[in-house]
């Protein structure tokens, strides 16, 4: 079985190395990251990601108009999306995510475990 | 009853009826049995401007006198079946007839007739045989005084009238007590004041009035002729109020002696009432004014909150990222690194304080966010129940006893279950954290009237008032207490009192937020018995 791909998109470097070593080090997934919110579409389109984690306050785009732009291409209607954000508390999330307006979001900071549970929920496996 | 036209040929005139007319001449009767004598004393007198009437025996006298009021009765003594002195008690004897003046006319020149006469209220005696001059004369002599003294009762009676209708319509209650502290007038303002009507207060005697001050200043002005006043005098009535007075006692003097004191009394209840009046807008004004104050300082408070608010959303913001960082790269390490005790102990550590600051970068977010509720019918005392139940564990590792009774009767209302829970557990992390191991934590819940030595400040205002049904919590620990210099801060962000690192000084302050938004007030004091008492009401009713 093919590993599935993620795509990592946050402004903070640090943030997305962390996110990709945690998600590597379970040998399930294939994980780029893009620290450019305006370079989340060229990427997307070329390397095909099965999940979208996406920052949602970036300092170029935000993370929910990059998710709406992608979400207009047919060719990408497979592509599943997630949001990482620091405004939203744990208490409205509940304990891992919460879905808001029918999108996946984790309040950071996030835990390797949620972060995981979310993954495994969002690609089915 | 005869005529006196019938008497023996002499008819002088016809009888005169109706009252008697100031205005026009004296109605004068003249009575003899004796036709010669009243042909006499006719034409004595015939010719002065009289109205002459005569009667030859007493009852036709008074019958005449009872229908035509002469002002002046001639009246021969030595009569058969009636004699004079009986006519003149008869005529004295009826109020119609009794003012008549009367002289006596006979033979006797007897001074016990005079006499008997005179004491039978009569007014002069003209003895026979009669010298016209003389009869006209006196006649003369008593129509003047009968109208001069007509015309002084007159006077007198309009003077009374003028007197009386200004006594009448005081406003202040007048009394006279003659020289023995009688009451001898009242007017209708007296009569108000005391309760009584006049003739009960008529009926008083210088010991009745009450109470001891008023009788004591009418004594003493009788006694040394002094006016006298009293500033304020409680007057009792006979439904047992009293009626406060000010009180002015004057002495009347009659040609230098006591006549009597002029008690008046005027009434201040008005007065009184304008001074409450007043004295209530004063208060009005003071509660206004530290409502005034309070509402300014809530202003104020909630300026500081919300400023407090923006920064900590933004700093929160800002240190969410470094610490996702830190927490993903310590998952990262604890799944890569070797099993030495010593590293798992540092990562442990470290994961630690992540754990708290995420805590105080969470509390922030709170604070920033406690602006609006999702309200759902609930139970307080579920989210009173939950949020212990996140606090079991560390009280159990603690040793701490809890004892809690949450009343069944507390009706449901519009709660914000995930707030109140957060609001509580604030309380509880407090309570927990002052308690010593082996302490204990009490909890209870009631549906009560709010008692008044619990309406705090911030029940207050709230809106609160003693007597008020409540939802009651009462979070009580067996902890040190509060320290008294710090009971005004308590509510403020940032200000703790627990060591660096276990509070964020916020817990107070979202706690009461939140349950404000509800309605509600915290307030948190010392118990008697030891310990502090974090008091929470939230009124039955969410607000309109």
């Amino acid at each position: 079985m093919s590993k599935k791909k993620i795509l990592l998109v946050d402004d903070e470097p640090a943030l997305t190395r962390m996110l990709r070593l945690n998600l590597e080090q379970t040998g399930r997934f294939e994980v780029r990251e893009e620290n450019h919110g305006s370079q989340a579409l060229r990427v997307v389109r070329e390397f095909r990601p099965d999940l979208v984690f996406l920052d949602v306050m970036m300092p170029d785009i935000g993370g929910d108009e990059v998710a709406e732009q992608l979400k207009q291409d047919p060719a990408l209607s497979g592509v599943r999306y997630a949001f990482l954000t620091a405004i939203v508390t744990k208490r409205e999330t509940g304990a891992g995510a919460a879905e808001i307006s029918g999108e996946t979001f984790l309040a950071k900071p996030v835990k390797r475990e949620e972060l995981l549970a979310v993954v495994d929920e969002l690609l089915g496996a | 009853m005869s005529n006196p036209s019938r008497s023996e040929g002499f008819s002088p005139a016809p009888p005169g009826s109706g009252d008697a007319d100031p205005a026009r001449a004296a109605c004068v009767l003249l009575v003899d049995d004796i036709p010669s004598n009243l042909r006499v004393l006719y034409e004595s007198l015939n010719g002065h401007d009289y109205r002459l009437l005569v009667a030859n025996d007493g009852a036709q006298a008074l019958a005449i006198a009872q229908r035509a009021r002469p002002e002046l009765v001639l009246l021969d003594i030595m009569m058969p079946d009636m004699d004079g002195f009986e006519v003149c008690r008869q005529l004295k004897a009826h109020g119609d007839t009794a003012d008549i003046a009367v002289i006596f006319l006979s033979a006797l020149d007897d001074a016990a007739d005079k006499i008997h006469g005179l004491a039978l209220g009569a007014v002069d005696y003209v003895t026979k045989p009669f010298h016209p001059q003389e009869v006209a004369a006196r006649v003369a002599a008593h129509c003047k005084i009968l109208r001069l003294e007509r015309e002084l009762g007159q006077r007198n009676r309009q003077l009374e009238l003028v007197q009386g209708r200004i006594l009448h319509s005081m406003v202040e209650g007048v009394l006279g007590l003659d020289a023995e502290g009688r009451a001898r007038f009242v007017n209708p303002a007296a009569e108000r004041l005391f309760g009584l009507r006049a003739e009960y207060l008529l009926a008083r005697g210088l010991a009745d009035w009450e109470p001891m001050r008023l009788r004591e200043s009418a004594r003493r002005v009788l006694a040394e002729q002094r006016e006298l006043s009293l500033d304020e005098i409680a007057l009792p009535r006979p439904d047992a109020s009293t009626v406060p007075v000010e009180v002015r006692v004057a002495p009347v003097v009659d040609a230098g002696d006591a006549a009597g004191v002029v008690v008046v009394l005027r009434d201040l209840s008005e007065r009184r009432r304008a001074q409450a009046k007043l004295d209530r807008t004063a208060d009005e004004l003071h509660r206004s004014h530290r409502e005034l104050r309070a509402a300014q300082l809530q202003l104020m408070q909630a300026a500081k909150l919300e400023s407090v608010g923006r920064l900590a959303a933004g700093v929160a913001h800002e240190v969410k990222n470094p610490l996702a960082i830190a927490q993903l790269g310590l998952d990262y390490l604890e799944q890569v690194a070797g099993a030495d005790d010593v590293s798992c102990q540092v990562l442990t550590d470290m994961q630690q304080a992540l754990a708290r600051a995420d805590t105080v970068v969470h509390g922030l977010l709170e604070l920033s966010r406690e602006h609006d509720l999702a309200l759902r019918p609930g139970a307080i005392n579920d989210a009173l129940h939950n949020s212990l139940q996140l606090v079991r564990h560390e009280l159990t590792r603690r040793q701490i006893g809890v004892c809690i009774s949450l009343a069944d009767d507390i009706p449901e209302r519009p709660i914000d279950a995930d707030k109140l829970q957060q609001a509580f557990l604030n309380l509880l992390i407090n309570a927990m954290h002052a308690i010593a191991r082996g302490g204990t934590l009490m909890i209870h819940s009631s549906l009560c009237a709010l008692p008044s030595h619990e309406l705090g400040p911030h029940a207050r205002d709230a809106g609160f008032l003693a007597g008020d049904p409540v939802i009651r919590i009462a979070i009580e620990d067996t902890g040190p207490g509060i320290d008294p210099g710090d009971l005004d801060r308590l509510f403020d962000p940032y200000f703790t009192t627990k060591r660096q690192g276990e509070g964020t000084g916020l817990g107070l302050s979202v706690t009461h937020n939140i349950v404000r938004l509800h309605g509600g007030s915290v307030e948190l004091f010392n118990r008697a018995a030891g310990g502090a008492c974090a008091l929470v009401l939230f009124p039955p009713e969410a607000a309109a």
